[in-house]
């Protein structure tokens, strides 16, 4: 036997089996009623490069590129808006976010980002150095996770960075493995450190 | 158009009829509500995700407007849409207080493009279950009746599994088995050292041997059937059915046609054809037969009965009995377990096996141990490793997050119930009274619920499993004893069922129905109880015998 980690769950478990459960249940993912994007809600550049930065500190460059680096932003954008990772959902208290709520009580994920940025940067984000810039975003995102009721609008967006990166073609297989064709099942290797995950393993992607 | 025979729908058992009945030397018509889709020819199959628009995960704000129910099916996503109907133009209606989720794919091969493809044979525990516990009607058959045309059609689509000698879930005609993981070997081992029970790997219409007479090469293991197969190797209506009904040179398919309704001759009392409206223009047309073979899915043949009525059979065609549309059924099932095994980190899997699982049915055999119920559950599922997608549901940015996501995450086990759902008169299919769809068919209504039979089985699963789950050494996180909305298990069957007697069934043990000799059912509209198991293997080999019978019947000039 491994080691690892020994007894106990964290959230992340549960939230995957939450996953499963209303799959499982058949609940509807999205609430029905959707209204399509307005022309008001076209990003601005700024909001483009802001999205960049952002992608690119959730997933930064190391020997591999970076979010920021594949196109991230933008995609989150287009996921925001197609209603990705339940985004066009009304909320349930909604009385946090009243600023950003478009009238089917959906949240305007990035005019609040980009708000929410400016007032914990007290000033232009973009403009802070890059340490204080991480420093912001990963207190946001601890925030965002405290509970599993939470409905940060960070959630989607950094769930959005995630599906652009691990779907690109760096991402995918460059700084993960991608096998169109496997060929093969392996039942039972050993997991060395040098090991890289999948990114292709669709049971895992639905369930993981 | 004149044939011998015409079959309607070419999903899983239409696709087995035609093949059937054009070997037999006759000239038939299969004829598909949706589109063609030739084989080889899968839009998306080889598509990497960034070619996609939106990443494989598709338009949620699309999809909530025109597929409320379709995106429900696991299997649903942006590669995979076009093999699911769009709900919007797909209409149908639920009774006051009932809900279903009906997941259909309408198209040349149905959902034989889509299926989940288990493959198990029911037992004589389920073929006397009716009779034993006095739900529904009894079967007109037994297991000894079947187990030949399990043969015929498991060495015809390929199954692969593992042979364990269980008489409630008896061995087939296998292909070596698909691999056991490392976890799932484990658990196997103290699931039978601990409580007798059998975790096997599930059987299932993926190839493990080429059969290369056919075109059809091995399993590549990359899990994504759904988007089809160019490979043919798992069984669908394209990749094994349809060339073996084409190559006879008997066979005549329409697609883009929907049959609004069987036509009925009181005088002979026999069925002469179809009449059908061609989707892309609305126009009518017909055909002619002597013989009708309805294989447009249980539920879909039961409303084409019910809207075959005439001045001779106000209630419906082959409703003598009073009985079509009742006692529909769905497997009830739902997420028992899921539990961590956190010592097997540092062992992992290569490739995308295809199948799960599956805990062969252990309660109500021949001690009757249910609580509150007295059928079986078995469970189906696997053991799996996160990956990037559980980065989504945890805090963490940077390289510390990368590097996280750059290796294979926790290992844990999931297993979920299906359960045997009880035939009720309540559980029907009728026509709704108002709506209609766009070519001006009234909608079928479904009323349905499951009962406390299943609530107790899924309650006593949950408890089992967990039980099981902890004697293997894993960490429980959660489990849930209430069912899925019905029709999530995708195994919606009954409506037109099989029985001894014309007064209280409507089909008889040829899967012919009672009092229209040449009309017959082989879908799932035909099962009288919905044991536990994957019924579509069981659809198949009913649906083989029937055709032999027919075409014995139709030489012998009965019908």
């Amino acid at each position: 036997m491994q080691d690892g980690q020994q007894g106990g769950w964290n959230r992340r478990d549960f939230l995957g089996a939450a996953t499963l459960l209303a799959l499982a249940l058949g609940i509807p993912a999205a609430a029905a009623s959707l209204t399509r994007i307005d022309a008001d809600e076209a990003p601005t550049d700024r909001q483009r490069a802001l999205m960049k930065d952002v992608s690119q500190i959730v997933i930064p460059r190391t020997d591999t590129p970076g979010a920021g680096d594949v196109g991230a932003g933008d995609f989150v954008i287009l996921g925001l808006a197609h209603g990705l990772e339940n985004a066009r959902k009304p909320l349930r208290e909604p009385a946090s976010y009243a600023r950003f709520l478009r009238t089917d009580g959906s949240v305007r994920h990035v005019a609040w980002l980009e708000k929410e940025l400016n007032a914990r940067a007290g000033g232009d984000f973009l403009a802070q150095a890059p340490a204080k810039r991480l420093a912001i975003v990963t207190q946001l995102d601890a925030e965002a996770y405290v509970t599993r009721d939470s409905e940060s609008p960070w959630k989607a967006i950094k769930a959005l960075i995630l599906t652009a990166y691990y779907t690109s073609e760096a991402g995918a297989s460059q700084e993960l493995r991608y096998e169109p064709v496997p060929g093969r099942f392996d039942p039972d290797l050993p997991q060395t450190p040098d090991f890289k995950a999948i990114s292709n393993d669709w049971t895992a992607v639905d369930f993981g | 158009m004149q044939f011998d025979a015409i079959v309607v729908g070419s999903g899983i058992t239409g696709g087995w009829a035609a093949k059937e009945l054009t070997q037999a030397g006759l000239k038939v018509l299969m004829i598909e509500r949706g589109r063609e889709i030739v084989h080889g020819e899968y839009e998306t199959e080889l598509k990497d995700p960034w070619q996609m628009p939106l990443r494989g995960s598709g338009d949620a704000d699309l999809y909530a407007r025109e597929y409320p129910v379709q995106m429900l099916n696991r299997q649903f996503n942006e590669y995979t849409q076009g093999h699911f109907v769009n709900d919007k133009d797909n209409p149908y209606s639920t009774a006051p207080d009932s809900q279903f989720n009906w997941l259909r794919s309408y198209q040349l091969g149905g959902r034989s493009l889509t299926w989940g493809r288990q493959s198990y044979r029911w037992s004589d525990y389920d073929f006397i279950a009716n009779k034993r516990d006095g739900h529904g009607t009894d079967w007109p058959i037994r297991y000894a009746d079947l187990a030949p045309w399990y043969d015929k059609v498991e060495e015809f689509i390929g199954v692969s599994g593992a042979a364990e000698g269980l008489p409630q879930l008896p061995d087939g005609k296998f292909q070596p088995a698909m691999a056991l993981n490392v976890v799932e070997q484990h658990v196997r081992r103290q699931v039978a050292d601990k409580f007798g029970r059998c975790l096997t790997i599930g059987r299932t219409a993926n190839l493990t041997v080429a059969k290369t007479e056919e075109g059809r090469s091995e399993c590549q293991n990359r899990a994504i059937c759904a988007r089809g197969c160019s490979f043919g190797a798992y069984f669908s209506t394209q990749s094994s059915t349809l060339p073996a009904a084409k190559a006879t040179g008997n066979l005549t398919v329409v697609t883009d046609a929907i049959v609004e309704a069987v036509d009925y001759d009181a005088k002979t009392n026999r069925v002469t054809g179809v009449r059908y409206v061609n989707t892309k223009d609305g126009t009518r047309g017909s055909a002619t037969a002597r013989m009708v073979f309805l294989n447009a899915g249980a539920f879909n043949s039961v409303h084409l009965l019910l809207n075959s009525r005439s001045e001779a059979m106000p209630n419906g065609l082959a409703n003598a009995s009073g009985v079509l549309g009742t006692q529909i059924m769905d497997h009830a099932n739902t997420l028992s377990t899921i539990a961590l095994f956190p010592q097997f980190n540092g062992r992992t899997t290569f490739g995308n096996r295809p199948t799960g699982v599956v805990v062969a049915r252990y309660r109500n055999m021949d001690a009757m141990d249910g609580v509150g119920h007295t059928r079986g559950y078995s469970y189906q599922g696997g053991a799996l490793q996160s990956n990037w997608g559980a980065g989504k549901r945890e805090a963490g940015v940077g390289e510390a997050l990368k590097t996280r996501l750059h290796t294979p995450g926790m290992w844990r086990m999931v297993l979920v119930a299906f359960a045997d759902c009880v035939p009720r008169d309540s559980n029907r299919l009728t026509l709704d009274p108002v709506k209609t769809d766009r070519f001006g068919i009234p909608q079928l209504q479904i009323q349905f619920a499951f009962g406390k039979e299943e609530q107790a089985a899924l309650a006593q699963a949950k408890a089992d499993a967990a039980e099981m789950m902890t004697a293997a050494g894993g960490n429980v996180i959660m489990g849930s004893d209430q069912p899925g909305t019905g029709g999530m298990a995708i195994h919606e069957m009954g409506g037109a069922r099989m029985g001894h007697d014309p007064k209280t069934s409507v089909l008889n043990k040829w899967s012919q129905v009672h009092d229209v000799p040449n009309l017959f059912v082989t879908d799932g509209a035909q099962m009288a109880s919905s044991a536990c198991q994957n019924p579509s293997l069981t659809y198949m080999a009913l649906t083989a015998r029937a055709c032999d019978a027919a075409v014995k019947m139709l030489r012998e000039g009965k019908i």
